[in-house]
């Protein structure tokens, strides 16, 4: 094992590959991941697999419009020879109430801003996109035709890949134990198999990123949840967007396999580090999921599990420095939606690492955002 | 085939019920699995995989590995080493994910 590297990242999901990805890309290749399980193994390899740009947010809006961009692109960019299913059929955000459709209306009107492709449409044209859609069980509707599906697995393999072929190291199976610090400086990070001296050192530990914090004695605005999803036997394809809404708290998609993943979020979760399944998320599921798209009932669940959402305070990611201590980064908070953001969380964060200037302003998304007290809260997840 | 005669087992048939495989007109027995009356009228090929369509038959026998799906009265996905045979059955093989209607 290398025992000293520039920069020391924490966390071999999506982020934490896009990351070194990027730094590599810069030219700055002394870079250490490290995984305490196998890449992927945490929320991304657990999450919905969708990608949107529908949000209430402007941050989050330009964000998700940037990563997509690089979405389009990441099979020849990342040189791949693997299958990264990206499908770009859209997603169908439902309302339930003239309330929430107005709501829409006025998401709608800053996406279209900022040059996202959504519009505000109505229940008849809803039910062209999505013919098996309940007519009884929405209200009006929007849609981005541009939004979609990427194979979580494979896209971590694409970014591993690449990082890897430019010179960055990965340590699967090595878990953080602690972070050394000295006046205020990051100095060495203690792992399962040895310890490297470093001053630079990434959080971007999706659920677990409240422990790394308190590693260096920080007490992150953050916390995890289990959120459950499962999937059903595959079948021709039938479902061309995923199908959302937040006030009837599920999402639903067709993969390009032909399987259906689909997830909700449960108003009593408690926060903590179990992803559990559970009975009463296949009792609530398949009750709001026959509601909405009745002909999914017919359908065989082969596989339930549940993963972590990394909440923060306004739903929105926490990037960069902090100020107690010199050389720790956060990549944090993504609130169920990391995998999504990857593309620009590794562009940020190298660019904030090796003091490039930033591909698109995050000055709002720093942490310092929660002591000056002005959040925009995010409303639009599930 | 079917075994008619055995040393030990006996085998009662129930009525005999009459249906439908890729258009060809079949006869089984009340009591047996749609997959097991194709098996005695000699057919062994249930469909194709859907990516490769490689013929697909008869593998686990428990209503697991979905390698015996097939389209019945119009319903695609059918496990038939489960399903009972009936009456005027229309039995299809089936070549994709299935399509559900």
């Amino acid at each position: 094992m290398k025992n000293n590297a520039k920069v020391v990242i924490i966390g071999g999901g999506i982020s934490g590959v896009a990351i070194a990805y990027n730094l590599a890309k810069m030219g700055e290749t002394d870079v250490i991941v490290l995984e305490k399980d196998h890449l992927a193994s945490g929320a991304t390899g657990r999450c919905g697999a969708g990608i949107r740009q529908q949000w209430g947010t402007k941050m989050n809006c330009l964000m998700a419009k940037k990563s997509i961009e690089f979405f389009e692109t990441a099979k020849e960019e990342l040189d791949y020879d693997g299958d990264l299913q990206f499908k770009q059929k859209g997603y169908l955000l439902v309302s339930s109430t003239k309330e929430e459709d107005k709501e829409f209306e006025q998401n709608v009107i800053l996406q279209n801003k900022i040059g996202i492709p959504a519009r505000k449409i109505t229940k008849k044209e809803a039910l062209k996109i999505v013919p098996h859609l309940n007519p009884d069980a929405f209200y009006g509707a929007a849609f981005c035709p541009t939004d979609g599906h990427l194979n979580p697995f494979t896209t971590t393999d694409a970014f591993y890949k690449a990082a890897k072929r430019m010179g960055i190291t990965f340590y699967t199976q090595t878990e953080v134990l602690d972070i050394k610090t000295k006046n205020k400086k990051i100095t060495e990070v203690i792992t399962t198999n040895g310890s490297i001296k470093t001053e630079t050192v990434v959080n971007a530990a999706g659920g677990h990123s409240y422990n790394i914090g308190q590693m260096v004695g920080l007490d992150l605005p953050v916390y995890s949840e289990n959120h459950e999803i499962l999937v059903t036997e595959a079948v021709e394809q039938m479902q061309g967007p995923m199908v959302i809404s937040f006030s009837q708290n599920f999402y639903c998609q067709q993969t390009p396999h032909g399987s259906f993943i689909m997830g909700r979020g449960e108003p009593d979760k408690k926060p903590g580090l179990n992803v559990e399944s559970t009975h009463l998320f296949l009792d609530r599921m398949s009750k709001t999921i026959t509601k909405i798209l009745p002909k999914i009932g017919e359908l065989r669940l082969v596989r339930q599990w549940g993963g972590l959402y990394n909440i923060s305070p306004d739903h929105q990611p926490i990037y960069g420095p902090v100020k107690e201590v010199k050389g720790f980064y956060l990549a944090i908070g993504f609130s169920g939606h990391g995998f999504m953001f990857a593309p620009v969380t590794g562009m940020i964060i190298a660019e904030m690492i090796l003091k490039k200037p930033f591909s698109i302003d995050i000055s709002g998304l720093t942490i310092d955002r929660f002591e000056k007290g002005n959040i925009t809260i995010e409303g639009n997840v599930v | 085939m079917r075994i008619s005669s055995h040393p030990i087992l006996k085998f009662n048939r129930d009525k005999e019920l009459s249906f439908i495989f890729d258009g060809r007109k079949l006869v089984g027995y009340e009591g047996e699995t749609i997959a097991a009356a194709l098996h005695a009228n000699n057919i062994k090929v249930l469909g194709h995989s859907s990516v490769k369509h490689r013929p697909r038959g008869f593998y686990c026998a428990i209503g697991n590995c979905t390698s015996c799906n097939m389209i019945v009265n119009d319903e695609p996905n059918v496990r038939t080493c489960i399903t009972l045979l009936e009456d005027g059955m229309v039995v299809k093989t089936q070549s994709n994910k299935g399509e559900l209607k």
